[in-house]
């Protein structure tokens, strides 16, 4: 019995909450809201909200075309798996104290776990073998590798803060992390950590890759980049998984500097958290989108190695000050 | 106390020693060719068995097998003959290298079918081979010098052994320059320690140099430093492997590369945890910290803008050894905690550092076999001719940089754990900045060989002969149930190696009978606590039941409703009208590889990248001035905080 329900719990959290369902709907949902404020900032009506739905449907119910150059399987595995991890990292995330997995919550694997939609997306585009995906790749990848300084030095900064308030070193758990705001207060709180979490604000649409850090996936320049070939479904599926990194973006930052213990009931606390992630993405995505023009490729590598990173040393050196 | 398994260390080294003399008197006969390319499959194989057997009394019941070369037991508590000690370090490395080679030469059985002179290359692989066991299992300084010298010997000789190529014979004549540099540096700091402890020993003379160093012995272990930190290419004495792993054939770079490197690494623990005992020396952890750190930094900037295959490869394999020795540095730590994690990630690494170089080396070994170039101007779309050398190519680049579930995260993970609970942070952000410019540095090998437009003169690549296949599976194999059960292989391999390597007292005491050590320190020897726990591994089989579940859940729901599309292929291949144009030229000239992927960072760190790469002349005379200054600053270091 015991075993049963163990196995009928994790496959609740799996499937539904946070799991595979709820990143569905909220991711689209979320990226309707998106694009509705970002309408109204430039003085649009707008999509409705659940157009993102009906966008992804139909292209479920669309056709796919395989190129001739295409590798098939390597073409038709690499969204599949984005989409699984982006989905699996939702059960690493506490939500306001209460987590799924919390052998594994790790700000390390997900520092990792995070990389590998956008290593679908270059294995992907790689392998669909056009000139236009090649670029697209390319500059994911500096891309990449433009944010994943700031990132590492932020998640450290974090981590050697709570941890020197929990254990008297350092720690990488993200449940210690929410442990340490329960008891000292939320992370935003500490003025050391304020550039750190704008650092964070700025990563937000460079992970998510929208304007002004979308130089891979430029529409009006290289055709959508890597998703030039794909078509039907696995286009539908690649477009969920950008919703989905939202979220999860979104709620990496709430776990992070505003986490804690909530509420007393988890449903209120599901309903912040929800509020929470929608308020962070409108602000570091919405905004941020609509007033700003793209940014070519070394000149977003050269924004990150810059200022978030500046902004994420100082957080870093305060922290090791004890600050 | 003499057992069956204290004979099995000797049978381990002299087999492909044996089989090397045998294989020279066979000679070059075409009839018995098939028996030369057995030989070395056997005796590797003798070793490699050999050495398994040892894994119950060594790794399980943690004893350290000794044996005494000749008989030459020591008299009156002091070491005469030579003597061989296997505790679980040198027998973890002594398995990995067994293994390798083992692997290697069932390689080449079918990949140097082209060559000529075969008796010449399988007599110098088992020299090899067994040089590179016989240089772990020993217990001797000098006879780790004479086996260094017929491993190095042998590795050059192997290096240009496709001598009607330029780049072959090049390469050999800056390794021998170099690598002779490397080895005077270590003669000469065996001398100096021999004239100061009258034994050569590493037992004994750990036992004589306990907390007594004198100004020579300090000289001794500066020259020994930089003497094997050319073996194990440090930055900046990693100028040979570049050239030597390109220029050798695959089977010969693997081992270079995935395991030679590691008798670098093993003889520098070695020297500095047991004979020098500089565990708790701040000074010590800072110097060979900030040297892996250096090692990862310019090894993969240097690999990132590499345009040939292997090259590319022996760059990254620099940075490799640099995590490893970062590993290492924390292990010296004061912080027993913290050094243990060290000690575990440096050796996690080396274990799966040789697991997945050799594989991407065994896969660019596939690449020339079949296509005859490994300039990745020249190369592109084998994806859909080489599927499995693709797949595991894949799975090996997901291992070097860290993705999980691959082997590399966990051991990488260790490693940032650990430097950064020892207060380097600048290191760990360098070691993870380093992993992502690995991952781009391997993903510019993928889009420029294996996806991408298929060249016109690769229509008829086949995939690889499944003999050279097996190897390439196993490593890949090794590669994911390294990183899925992590448990399991530390508890049994990494953890009795970490405990070996503090364990200097029975080290000491197995040799010269039981209290010497405690005689000669005047106290015991502390060994730190340590399990897996401890490290806190992540679990990744969680992890994979989830994903497996949601894969099937994905596959089911999308199964449902969702009909085959009709596969018809479209027949435009002469109409142009279906021909992609970007920025105004034809597809096959916009084919984007090699160094234009990066073109966006080359922008931006231009200045470092120009610096760097005039840096490395490719003349001799430069890099042999490295070494030398080399030795002469970490000289200086030692003096001044010692």
């Amino acid at each position: 019995m015991e075993v049963l329900k163990t196995l009928l719990q994790q496959m609740f959290y799996v499937l539904i909450f946070p799991g595979f369902l709820f990143c569905f709907i909220f991711g689209l949902f979320l990226s309707g809201i998106d694009r509705k404020m970002v309408a109204r900032m430039q003085r649009r009506i707008g999509p409705p909200i659940t157009q993102s739905f009906y966008d992804f449907f139909k292209l479920v119910g669309k056709d796919h075309i395989i190129p001739r150059k295409a590798s098939k399987k390597a073409f038709l595995l690499a969204p599949v798996f984005g989409l699984i991890s982006i989905v699996i990292i939702s059960l690493f995330i506490p939500i306001f104290g209460f987590t799924f997995q919390e052998s594994t919550a790790d700000i390390i694997v997900i520092l990792y776990l995070i990389t590998i939609p956008a290593l679908s997306l270059v294995f992907g585009g790689s392998s669909s073998g056009s000139a236009y995906a090649s670029i697209g790749i390319s500059r994911e990848m500096v891309t990449m590798l433009s944010y994943e300084l700031p990132l590492v030095m932020i998640l450290l900064s974090i981590g050697k803060k709570a941890g020197a308030a929990i254990n008297g070193n350092v720690t990488f758990s993200l449940a210690d992390i929410g442990k340490y705001q329960s008891l000292y207060g939320i992370i935003i709180s500490k003025w050391a950590l304020i550039p750190a979490a704008i650092a964070f604000l700025l990563i937000i649409p460079a992970e998510v890759g929208t304007v002004p850090f979308d130089a891979a996936e430029a529409e009006t320049e290289i055709c959508e980049g890597p998703l030039v070939e794909y078509s039907g479904l696995y286009l539908g599926i690649y477009k969920l998984t950008q919703a989905v990194k939202m979220f999860i973006m979104g709620s990496l930052f709430l776990a992070l500097f505003f986490g804690g213990s909530g509420f007393s009931n988890i449903f209120l606390n599901i309903i912040l958290m929800i509020i929470g992630v929608i308020i962070t993405i409108v602000i570091s995505v919405s905004f941020v989108r609509s007033i700003l023009g793209r940014l070519k490729v070394e000149q977003t590598l050269k924004f990150f190695w810059t200022v978030p990173t500046a902004l994420s040393a100082i957080s870093l050196i305060l922290v090791y000050l004890k600050y | 106390m003499t057992s069956y398994f204290s004979n099995l260390p000797i049978i381990a080294i002299l087999t492909p020693f044996l089989g090397a003399f045998l294989t020279a008197l066979l000679g070059e006969r075409k009839k018995l060719l098939i028996i030369e390319k057995c030989i070395p499959i056997a005796t590797t194989f003798t070793s490699l068995t050999s050495l398994i057997f040892l894994i119950k009394p060594v790794l399980i019941n943690k004893y350290i097998v000794t044996y005494w070369m000749g008989n030459w037991k020591p008299e009156s508590q002091w070491a005469i003959g030579i003597g061989l000690e296997v505790d679980a370090f040198s027998l973890f490395i002594g398995l990995i290298i067994a293994a390798a080679c083992f692997l290697s030469a069932v390689y080449s059985f079918r990949y140097m079918e082209e060559d000529n002179g075969l008796d010449k290359y399988y007599v110098l692989f088992q020299l090899l081979s067994a040089s590179m066991i016989g240089f772990v299992l020993t217990g001797d300084v000098f006879n780790m010098y004479v086996m260094l010298e017929i491993m190095t010997f042998a590795a050059i000789a192997l290096t240009s052994f496709r001598n009607h190529i330029y780049k072959s014979v090049e390469a050999g004549f800056k390794y021998i320059v170099i690598g002779s540099l490397g080895s005077s540096f270590i003669l000469l700091g065996t001398a100096l320690l021999y004239s100061q402890l009258h034994t050569l020993n590493i037992a004994q003379m750990a036992a004589l140099l306990h907390g007594n160093y004198t100004p020579v012995s300090i000289l001794a272990l500066a020259f020994m430093l930089t003497g094997y930190a050319v073996k194990a290419f440090l930055v900046p004495c990693h100028t040979w492997p570049v050239d030597a792993h390109m220029a050798a054939p695959s089977s010969i770079s693997m081992l270079l590369s995935g395991i030679m490197s590691k008798t670098g690494v093993y003889a520098l623990v070695r020297i500095l945890y047991m004979i020098y005992q500089s565990t708790g020396r701040p000074e010590m952890e800072f110097l060979i910290i900030f040297w892996g750190a250096v090692t990862m930094l310019v090894g993969i900037t240097m690999a990132v803008v590499q345009t040939d295959f292997k090259r590319l490869l022996a760059f990254s394999s620099v940075s490799q050894i640099g995590y490893i020795m970062a590993g290492f540095g924390v292990g010296l730590s004061v912080n027993k905690g913290v050094a243990v994690v060290g000690t575990m990630g440096g050796l996690f690494h080396m274990l799966n550092h040789a697991a997945f170089k050799s594989l991407l080396f065994l896969c660019a070994g596939a690449v020339l076999h079949q296509t005859g170039t490994t300039d990745l101007n020249k190369l592109g779309g084998l994806s859909k001719k080489m599927p499995y050398t693709t797949a595991f190519f894949i799975i090996g680049t997901l291992s070097i940089s860290g993705i999980p579930p691959f082997n590399g995260f966990v051991s990488k993970w260790l490693i940032y754990q650990a430097t950064f609970e020892a207060g380097y942070a600048p290191v760990t952000i360098i070691a993870l900045i380093a992993s992502v410019l690995t991952l781009a540095s391997l993903v510019k090998v993928i889009q420029s060989v294996f996806f991408g437009q298929l060249r016109e003169e690769h229509k008829d690549v086949k995939e690889v002969p499944l003999t050279m296949r097996i190897p390439m599976m196993i490593l890949s194999a090794i590669c994911i149930f390294v990183g899925v059960f992590p448990h399991i292989v530390s508890k049994y391999l990494i953890e009795p190696a970490a405990f070996s390597i503090y364990n200097i007292g029975s080290y000491i005491d197995v040799m010269f009978g039981k209290g010497y050590a405690v005689k000669m320190f005047k106290e015991t020897v502390s060994i730190p606590s340590m399990n897996y726990t401890l490290a806190g591994y992540w679990n990744p089989a969680s992890w994979l039941i989830l994903f497996v579940i949601l894969l099937i859940a994905l596959i089911l729901f999308f199964s449902f409703g969702y009909k085959t599309t009709n596969s018809k292929v479209v027949d435009d291949l002469i109409n142009t009208r279906y021909e992609t144009f970007t920025g105004g030229e034809k597809e096959s000239y916009n084919h984007l590889g090699e160094n234009d992927m990066f073109w966006g960072m080359r922008q931006d760190f231009g200045r470092y990248f120009k610096f760097i790469k005039n840096a490395h002349s490719g003349v001799v005379n430069d890099y042999v001035l490295w070494v030398v200054t080399t030795c002469a600053l970490v000289t200086i270091y030692l003096f001044t905080l010692m």
